[in-house]
């Protein structure tokens, strides 16, 4: 079937064939991966279902610990969108072109983690019918405000971003895969917007291109520093300080650098793209996640030197707590195994290779997750001014199995975006060259094509 | 000979049940009769120099002082009964309780505080409700929206206008460009094709 399938296709050229041939092939494999992923999100589901039904008691959030791992899942999925606009925006803008085969993927992770990112706000939430009072009783001094206005406008960014540099492609996949389903032949049309590689078309897609470019990147610094600032504005030990926003902004590129280099890894090999994956891109984003990690690092330590030095009340209690305390192990596995030993073993070249950079990254991944319930947690749990006889159960904070199994839930929806997302569409720019009127017409790679 | 045993086993049985019955159902029966009746209340206020005393007389239906009858002060807040008085505050021989309103308790914006006096779980008395709007508060000044100072806590309408300025430019400017990119895009789709 699949190959009957395959040489309907008018995929033109090799590349066309290797890039456009993972949406038309549907293997069992994949088909148990979505299974696996639904079966996730329904058990997510069911648990919401109980969240709902008898409030938020089920979760093991009391007066101290209001704010559980729904809020460090929430700030560790802002922190990942952002890696959209560190591939597209910033390396893009200084003209590395070593990693445009990596635009569409990176866009692809901003636009999934940042979907889940809002969604998670509102599972927190205890009457999430009561979401628009936030819109509609609205104080513009509220950080909180300011989050969900920041939140929308990058959502919107983001899948903006993905849907222009998709564009050109959609037409791609309108034009060449001609035998495939009605309804995506319904959706290549539809999302292509008559796109036929005029000239002025590709001048003002050229345009726009840039100035999202430019304007997605002081959006991305605001989306991660105001997340930061609504812990840096609540007075908390661990909170307040004015390194926060650099402090997130930094730990927010270095995860997402390690995320797409998962999801590099896992793409090159599932949708056998070595030949566009090369080692070449585990090497230079390998270097850059040292020095993505290098620079969180000098946050770090900016962020934790002053109060350790200083060990003064709450403030060295929590710091106690984080160094020596019960949080210990996770505190020293997310700076060692997350943060310094990754930076050690990528520093050596063999390191940077497919497979151990892969590895290296999901350390790297990993710590960013428990860095974000560090940030939370231990602090809730240390308030300047102690509450008054509240049960000793409070003081401790253990999630509930409702609780891990909706954040597993927003990791399945997660993977189940990115993976309907490059389902339907080329995850790597079909065209090899960069879209310009000049390249269009030297190549006249469009000639003849059906509109 | 006589036989005396006129109360064999089985007749004893059958009337130590019949009188069981008859013993538990007078219980039953006499709990059925005694009705519960309303307690009569009356309040009064007075105030002394920095006191002031709210005097609770309790009397049956028949004008007799009830003695020892628990009742139970509160004054209204914005989400639930703040008590007041003691934890437990009974009547006197003479049916009577006296309980000191605090002083210093917020009321709406002319003082008015309304005082809760309930009597509940008597074993004789039915369960009664009295609310009282006194105007023994501290009358709660709400700040004019319009005269409010503005600030980072200040109402939404008095956000500072510094605050409202950047943030408001801010938004525009991004979504100036938001806008103006869909516009283009909804432009290029008006594009013809070149005909080859």
């Amino acid at each position: 079937m699949n190959t009957v399938i395959q040489k309907e296709q008018e995929y033109r050229t090799k590349r066309g064939k290797a890039l456009l041939g993972h949406t038309v092939n549907t293997s069992l494999k994949y088909k148990l991966w979505i299974a696996f992923l639904l079966l996730v999100i329904f058990i997510g589901g069911y648990a919401y279902y109980r969240q709902l039904k008898f409030g938020l008691v089920v979760t093991a959030m009391r007066d101290y610990t209001s704010w559980g791992i729904y809020i460090s899942n929430f700030v560790f999925f802002v922190a990942i969108s952002l890696v959209g606009s560190l591939i597209s925006s910033i390396l893009k803008l200084n003209k590395n072109d070593w990693s445009r085969p990596l635009t569409r993927v990176s866009e692809i992770i901003a636009v999934a983690a940042i979907i889940c990112a809002a969604v998670i706000i509102i599972v927190d939430m205890g009457r999430p019918d009561r979401f628009f009072y936030v819109i509609m009783h609205l104080r513009i001094q509220s950080p909180i405000i300011w989050d969900v206005i920041i939140i929308s406008t990058y959502l919107v960014i983001s899948l903006l971003l993905l849907y222009l540099s998709l564009l050109p492609d959609i037409a791609l996949c309108r034009d060449r895969l001609t035998a495939i389903p009605k309804w995506k032949k319904w959706l290549y049309r539809i999302m292509s917007i008559n796109w036929s590689n005029h000239p002025k078309q590709i001048e003002t897609h050229h345009k726009i291109t840039k100035l999202l470019a430019i304007s997605v990147l002081p959006v991305a610094f605001a989306i991660h520093t105001v997340t930061s600032w609504l812990f840096a504005t609540t007075w908390r030990p661990g909170w307040d300080s004015t390194n926060l926003g650099p402090y997130f902004v930094s730990g927010a590129f270095m995860a997402g650098a390690a995320v797409i280099i998962v999801a590099m890894y896992l793409i090159r090999i599932h949708l056998k793209l070595k030949k566009y994956i090369t080692e070449l891109h585990f090497e230079k984003m390998g270097r850059l996640l040292v020095l993505l990690s290098l620079v969180y690092l000098y946050f770090n330590i900016n962020e934790y030197l002053g109060p350790a030095f200083k060990m003064v009340g709450v403030e060295g209690e929590h710091i106690t707590e984080l160094f020596t305390g019960k949080y210990a192990p996770m505190y020293w596995f997310v700076q060692l195994g997350g943060l310094i030993l990754p930076i050690v073993f990528l520093i050596f070249k063999p390191f940077r290779k497919p497979l151990p950079i892969f590895i290296i990254s999901i350390f790297v991944v990993l710590g960013a997750w428990f860095k974000r319930f560090l940030i939370v947690i231990p602090s809730l749990q240390h308030p300047y001014l102690p509450i008054q006889d509240v049960d000793e159960s409070y003081l401790h904070y253990v999630p509930t199995w409702e609780e891990w199994a909706i954040t597993m839930s927003s990791f399945a929806w997660f993977l189940l975006i990115i993976t309907v997302l490059i389902k339907l569409f080329p995850v790597i720019p079909v065209l090899k060259e960069k879209i310009d009127s000049e390249t269009i017409n030297k190549l006249n790679v469009f000639k003849n094509e059906k509109s | 000979m006589r036989n005396h045993n006129y109360l064999n086993i089985d007749v004893l049985k059958l009337l130590i049940l019949i009188s069981l019955v008859a013993f538990n159902s007078s219980i039953l029966y006499g709990q059925d009769e005694e009705v519960m009746e309303d307690a009569i209340l009356s309040i009064s206020f007075s105030e002394d120099n920095d006191t002031k005393i709210i005097t609770t007389k309790a009397v049956d239906q028949s004008g007799m002082p009830i003695e020892d009858l628990e009742l139970y002060y509160f004054v209204k807040r914005t989400f639930s009964l703040l008590p007041i008085g003691d934890s437990f505050n009974s009547t006197d021989e003479n049916g009577i309780i006296k309980v000191e309103f605090p002083i210093d308790l917020p009321g709406d914006t002319i003082g008015n505080v309304n005082i809760v006096v309930k009597l509940i779980e008597s074993d004789i008395y039915n369960d009664q409700t009295l609310e009282i709007t006194k105007n023994w508060g501290i009358p709660t000044v709400i700040e004019d929206q319009e005269t409010e100072k503005r600030s980072l806590w200040a109402a939404a309408a008095n956000a500072p206008i510094s605050l409202i300025v950047i943030v408001s430019s801010m938004i525009i400017a991004i979504w100036y460009i938001i806008f103006y990119i869909i516009f283009k895009l909804y432009k290029i789709s008006k594009i013809k094709p070149l005909i080859n």
